[in-house]
């Protein structure tokens, strides 16, 4: 038995493995490593497929059937990186316009702020209705990936 | 100067300059590849006879700077430069620069340059020679007030839906679609600040929004020795963001008549300008059969290869051999099989396109017959916010197009791209598309197929294999293994890669 815990775009999700002679199973599912380091899976249906996984970080990397799969592994009593409900930067660059004032109400749609990353523009837009209720940053500053650029209060 | 050249510097990095430096290489040239600090370790610097390292930390010190391209040129013997596309490639001041030092430059003179890299010009110039455009108007105001209130002014004549474009622009920058009057002002502000930053000119222009149009271009050549010739049409509906994902030639549409022509519009744009090289002349046609001239691209163009593979014309070299002063090689056209092209980036196809970045911890592409693989990459190097996140151009041939198709989907379920997000899945369900499978893509396919965005169809059961998958390699300890899956991949690597890099974006 080994539990693992994956960080998917499903959400977190808690996966328990078991181990049968050289394979392990899950969910109706094998899984063997050969020589080489490459998976076989073997599915439901009972068809077999070679998968290739890699990490980087503490990402889990797999190929499997033409899909790419990314799965962040989260470490047995650390809590996940969750947003907390501000907008947050989707990649590193620059403000380039600030469109609301703190205190602004604002609805779904509206457009916040615009970065620039790779020389295109990038809208920050309300995802819900709500008032602002801090920016972070002003026109001209630079901005890494993921820090929180504005806060909204539904 | 001599019929032939001695020694070629590529004015370009990544996928195109691993493109010409092969090219060169088979040609018996010697070549020089410059490179800026971050690329240090890339393919291209190692496919060169010789590389020159540019000082300067960001593009516009390095890759965009003439005067220090030029003076590596003159310290290391150089007869010509090529530029590859982007970059300075469509700069008229630099290519008159590089003929003033008496190099020659592969491409079209500095005249036909300018009269084709603004768009406006452009325009005026096709209109004059009888070659049909897209209904629209020129605002010739430079200040942004002014600039305003001539396009507010302009858009009631020309209607809705509409485009405005940059003068100077291209790759989608500084381009916006507007709808409804309402937007217009913001779209216009944001066009004109995008044109600003990209090109140092905000002039745009205004155009019709041709619906349901395709986007079909033609390729040319001409030669010092009195050919001016097109070899047929290529596709490039298939845009999302105004950037092209998927190409094809032939059009699937086309039929004889109408490809020569468009053909003989695209030879006469040439001749206007006395054209020299290879170029693109891309037309919007309507499904009514009518075309309209867009632009000119004055420059070997990102999608090329497919031309090259159904016409079995080698473009790149055809170029050299045509800036060397002799007549190129080639002799009528002849169309054969089909070929398709998809652009391989790295982004999030299902978060609106958003570029991605990290290790290619695996880049295994597919192999077999009819496959052809352009890129500026291999496995464990690293992709940044550098530059463009294009990491390769996949490319396939077959005897038809359904042959064509089917082998691009082959070939996409056996690339296998590990450690940085990519749009391979995107790609490979574009192919399944009814629309696709049909050829009867337009310009606004994706958006259409697509509202709401993209998200890839995946069972519950593969997703369940995958978490199957990483748990098994994790319960076996492959990523410290140094296996053949993992030995590319630093197990102290950190958890987000953005946070390391230095990061620019001139």
């Amino acid at each position: 038995m080994m539990q693992n815990q994956f960080k998917t775009e499903d959400g977190l999700v808690e996966v328990t493995i078991s181990k049968q002679g050289d394979s392990w199973n899950f969910e109706g599912q094998s899984c063997q490593i050969l020589d080489d380091g490459r998976l076989q899976v073997t599915t439901v249906d009972g068809s077999s497929h070679l998968a290739r996984a890699a990490k980087v970080g503490d990402i889990w990397w797999v190929h499997l059937c033409g899909q790419t799969f990314k799965l962040e592994q989260i470490e047995p009593g650390a809590s996940a990186s969750e947003e907390q409900g501000g907008l947050t930067a989707p990649m590193p660059g620059k403000v380039l316009e600030v469109m609301v004032e703190v205190g602004q109400e604002v609805s779904a749609g509206t457009t916040l702020m615009i970065l620039e990353a790779m020389k295109m523009e990038h809208k920050i837009v309300a995802s819900t209705d709500g008032v602002v209720t801090a920016i972070n940053f002003n026109a001209g500053d630079q901005v890494e990936q993921g820090v929180t650029l504005l806060d909204l209060e539904q | 100067m001599a019929n032939k050249l001695s020694k070629v510097l590529v004015a370009n990095r990544g996928e195109i300059a691993c493109r010409i430096l092969r090219a060169c290489n088979e040609a018996g040239i010697a070549s020089l590849a410059i490179y800026a600090d971050n690329d240090a370790n890339s393919l291209f610097v190692e496919l060169a006879d010789e590389a020159v390292m540019l000082q300067g930390d960001s593009i516009a010190s390095t890759y965009l700077d003439q005067a220090q391209i030029l003076q590596i040129a003159a310290d290391n013997a150089v007869d010509a430069i090529h530029p590859g596309f982007g970059f300075l490639s469509e700069r008229a001041d630099f290519a008159q620069a590089v003929g003033d030092a008496g190099i020659q430059w592969v491409g079209p003179s500095p005249a036909a340059i300018t009269q084709m890299g603004d768009k406006m010009t452009a325009r005026i110039t096709m209109r004059n020679a009888g070659v049909p455009v897209i209904p629209g108007e020129e605002i010739e105001e430079v200040e942004e007030q002014a600039a305003l209130a001539a396009i507010e002014e302009a858009s009631h004549r020309v209607g809705y839906p509409l485009l405005l474009k940059a003068s100077s622009g291209g790759g989608g920058k500084g381009m916006r679609a507007v709808h409804h009057p309402s937007e217009l002002i913001s779209a216009a502000q944001g066009a004109r600040r995008e044109a600003i930053a990209a090109f140092g000119d905000g002039r745009v222009y205004i155009e019709r929004l041709l619906t349901g149009s395709k986007h079909v271009e033609i390729q040319i050549l001409a030669d010092r020795h009195g050919r001016t010739i097109h070899l047929g049409e290529r596709e490039c509906s298939v845009q999302r963001r105004h950037q092209k994902v998927f190409e094809e030639a032939p059009c699937a549409t086309m039929r004889p008549q109408l490809r020569e022509a468009m053909g003989s519009a695209a030879v006469a744009a040439a001749k206007a300008v006395d054209y020299e090289g290879a170029g693109t002349v891309e037309f919007l046609l309507a499904p009514n059969g009518e075309f309209f001239f867009l632009e000119m691209n004055t420059r070997i163009q990102v999608e090329h290869p497919v031309t090259e593979l159904i016409t079995g014309v080698d473009l790149v070299r055809e170029q050299l051999r045509i800036a060397a002063g002799q007549p190129m090689s080639c002799g009528d056209l002849m169309i054969r099989g089909h070929s398709i092209e998809v652009r391989l980036y790295a982004e999030d196809a299902a978060n609106n396109f958003l570029p991605a970045i990290g290790k290619l911890a695996v880049f295994s592409p597919p192999e077999g017959p009819g496959v052809r693989l352009d890129t500026g990459v291999r496995e464990g190097d690293e992709v940044t916010p550098n530059y463009d996140p294009m990491l390769a151009k996949l490319i396939v041939w077959a005897p038809s197009r359904k042959e064509a198709l089917q082998r691009m989907r082959r070939a996409l379920d056996e690339f296998v791209v590990l450690g940085t997000t990519t749009n391979i899945r995107f790609l490979r369900e574009l192919c399944d598309q009814p629309e696709v499978v049909n050829g009867a893509t337009d310009t606004t396919t994706i958006d259409r197929l697509w509202p709401n965005g993209w998200s890839p169809n995946v069972s519950q059961s593969m997703k369940n294999a995958a978490l199957l998958i990483a748990s098994c390699a994790e319960a076996n300890g492959l990523q410290r293994r140094g296996s053949s899956v993992s030995n590319q991949v630093s197990s102290d690597g950190p958890v987000s890669p953005f946070q390391t890099l230095n990061r620019r974006f001139p």
